[in-house]
């Protein structure tokens, strides 16, 4: 690499018989010597496909990282989206980024990004995938952690609870630093439908939707606000089948999305690469904002089993520092308590975790 | 019965909605027009971003995808169609539309097959944004920028190529690691065909003004002992390596493309290496595109910078620019 051009330069010079000084020796005098100071907020994620190079693009234009990782197993892939990135490093704020099919260039990470995995097929339920992502995972988290025993892991292959879950137990790590993408995305897609409709930024649109990223997720609709008014207030109606403004439509948009955009273009990346910057933004700069995403919900809302949901989570530089206590309907209760279940029904039949 | 959003929001203001004020279409929604988009939307450039292709299911899944992240977004309106009428009242018009070269194919071999479609597209943008300034990205760009100003009738200061703005950021990526210093404190201009062909001022090479070929007269000749003509080398194989690596190559372009379009949207007036006609400068005859230091602005390019280059550069730019124009005149435009 011509990394390693500066230190053969140094070398090759100070034991020539004709000493000749390098361009860089008579350029530059260095000042400090000593070993180089590991890196301080430095992202790995692991997989290389459209989501996991839509999280890292993403995370290099916000400016997040003072070192990027990439790991995956398909080299030529992993080498070729490494060598495009650095091209751009010109435009970019992020002053190594390095890749590598072992594990060891990912040590010192703050935060891992996990996208590895096999992608939902066209029609393919997210709960299908989930043996085949298991085994994958059996191979990729011990060596993360193995690498970065402080980080956080932020899991977006889907099923995203069953495999936060996985993650978790595979990590031997303390259930807040293994958070699940979860309904981040769910929600973030909720907020920019409902706003489109009344015809404001989706940031000035409050909705949360949580529970089980995808099919089973769960509208807030008690929550939905702008500017603190409540919609539910002015129609107490809205989600149900009853509310002549049809707002239950809305979320079911959300939950056809994936599946619609996978049908139109083969996959999703953009928006889920965003949306997990803005997670490893909270992460990163210790910012205590709240974000739905998936964490271990045993012993709320009578979930007995040890299952990941999504819940809004204040994230900081220590992962979940709390959960807030939503208010929510026997309703809604009743369907993160359902969706606790079926999640737990496929859980309990993993081998080897 | 007043509906939700009558009883949440009420309408205050009597004038009508604004048009967008500096609004970017993109052209072709692969790998390259995607990877634009999204570097200009995360760089909050644009207030209207709109989406153009022919390939219709792919380019609604494409802005759908990028509609979702409006949350973490501050360009309100995203838009996309088959029909040109989107792009209306662009100010800037990034063409990455056409076929992309494959492993090992040089650049100029995907000429007519791109020329065919620039008549399709180049037309109909115009069209709708009279005004507008044309970026043009697609393979071979300098011949596809002189395609673009034919077809366009547009003055030449509103047709530009990315041109060697890529090349140049690979270059001092590449300089930068080899000093160990950041890209953009390694000043280093390669000039004028984008490609194979591509000219590194080496006189021009310095960080913080200290010129290395100064330190190092051998630079940039077959006898420099540190070699730093690989680095040129390096530059003009980055892309067949990347291609043959993933197939394509996407995010650099994307990001350089941002780069100019912050300068335009901007009226920045930063001095970029893109392609621009240079018929009358170098001792070049002919009315080719060749990438030389430019001033972008609002209005486009507006100036050049006229570059001291040696003898052998001057010859390395007027045989581009016969090779180039050997090309452009068998097509029909």
């Amino acid at each position: 690499t011509l990394v390693s051009c500066v230190c053969v330069c140094v070398c090759v010079c100070s034991s020539a018989v004709l000493s000749m000084a390098s361009v860089l020796q008579k350029l530059i005098t260095p000042l400090s010597s000593g070993p180089l100071e590991p890196p301080r907020s430095k992202v790995t994620v692991v997989g290389v496909g459209q989501v996991g190079m839509a999280c890292a693009v993403s995370v290099l234009l916000r400016e997040l990282a003072d070192e990027l990782a990439l790991v995956d197993v398909i080299e030529d892939k992993l080498k070729g989206e490494m060598m495009d990135l650095q091209h751009g490093s010109l435009f970019l704020k992020t002053p190594k980024i390095v890749s590598g099919k072992d594990y060891s260039v990912t040590a010192n990470s703050r935060i891992v990004v996990v996208t590895a995995g096999v992608r939902q097929q066209e029609g393919e339920s997210r709960l299908n995938l989930v043996q085949r992502n298991v085994n994958i995972f059996k191979h990729i988290i011990p060596q993360i952690v193995r690498y970065s025993p402080n980080c956080i892991l932020i899991v977006v292959s889907n099923p995203v609870d069953v495999l936060t879950y996985v993650t978790w137990k595979l990590s031997g790590l303390p259930k807040h630093r293994v958070i699940g993408s979860g309904t981040n995305l769910d929600s973030a897609r909720f907020r920019y439908l409902m706003a489109e409709r009344l015809g404001i930024h989706p940031s000035s649109f409050n909705g949360w939707i949580l529970g089980e990223h995808g099919d089973s997720s769960v509208p807030v609709w008690s929550g939905t606000n702008v500017a603190g008014v409540s919609l539910q207030k002015l129609n107490p109606d809205i989600g149900k089948d009853t509310d002549r403004e049809n707002w239950k439509e809305t979320h079911k948009k959300v939950v056809d999305s994936a599946y619609e955009v996978i049908r139109l273009k083969g996959y999703t990346n953009w928006a889920i690469g965003l949306s997990v910057a803005d997670l490893t933004e909270s992460l990163m700069k210790n910012l205590n904002r709240v974000h739905p995403v998936s964490t271990m919900v045993k012993g709320m809302y009578g979930i007995s089993d040890e299952v990941y949901l999504s819940l809004p989570c204040v994230l900081n530089s220590a992962g979940v520092g709390s959960v807030v206590n939503m208010s929510l309907t026997s309703d809604e209760v009743s369907q993160l308590k359902k969706s606790a279940d079926m999640l737990w029904h496929i859980q309990k039949d993993l081998k080897d975790l | 019965m007043a509906s939700t959003k009558e009883k949440l929001i009420a309408h205050v203001s009597k004038e009508g909605p604004a048009g967008p004020t500096n609004k970017v279409t993109v052209v072709g929604v692969g790998m390259v027009g995607m990877a634009a988009a999204v570097s200009i939307l995360l760089k909050d450039l644009t207030d209207e971003l709109a989406l153009v292709d022919v390939m219709e299911d792919k380019l609604k899944g494409e802005a759908m995808d990028l509609q979702h992240g409006s949350l973490f977004l501050k360009t309100h309106k995203i838009v996309a169609d088959k029909d040109y009428s989107v792009t209306a009242n662009s100010k800037v018009v990034v063409v990455t539309a056409g076929a992309r070269q494959q492993e090992g194919e040089s650049r100029l071999n995907l000429v007519q097959r791109n020329v065919n479609i620039f008549k399709f597209i180049i037309p109909n943008i115009i069209k709708y944004s009279p005004n507008c300034i044309l970026l043009v990205v697609s393979n071979p760009v300098d011949i596809l920028t002189y395609v673009a100003w034919k077809l366009s009738g547009l003055p030449r200061n509103r047709v530009i190529g990315s041109g060697t703005n890529l090349d140049s950021a690979r270059f001092r990526y590449l300089m930068g690691e080899k000093l160990g210093i950041h890209p953009s404190s390694c000043h280093g201009w390669v000039i004028g065909e984008h490609g194979d062909s591509s000219v590194p001022v080496w006189s021009g090479v310095n960080v913080a003004g200290v010129s290395l070929q100064g330190l190092n007269p051998d630079m940039g000749t077959d006898k420099d002992k540190e070699d730093w003509k690989s680095v040129h080398k390096m530059v003009v194989d980055s892309a067949y390596e990347v291609i043959k690596l993933k197939g394509y190559t996407s995010w650099a372009i994307g990001m350089s493309v941002a780069d100019l379009c912050e300068s335009i949207l901007k009226n920045l007036r930063k001095c970029h290496p893109v392609s621009t006609l240079v018929k009358g400068m170098h001792g070049v005859n002919e009315e080719v595109f060749l990438s030389v230091p430019c001033i972008l602005g609002n209005s486009g390019l507006t100036d050049v910078v006229h570059m001291t280059l040696k003898s052998d550069e001057v010859k390395q730019l007027v045989k581009s620019a016969e090779t180039l124009w050997g090309v452009q005149k068998e097509l029909t435009l």
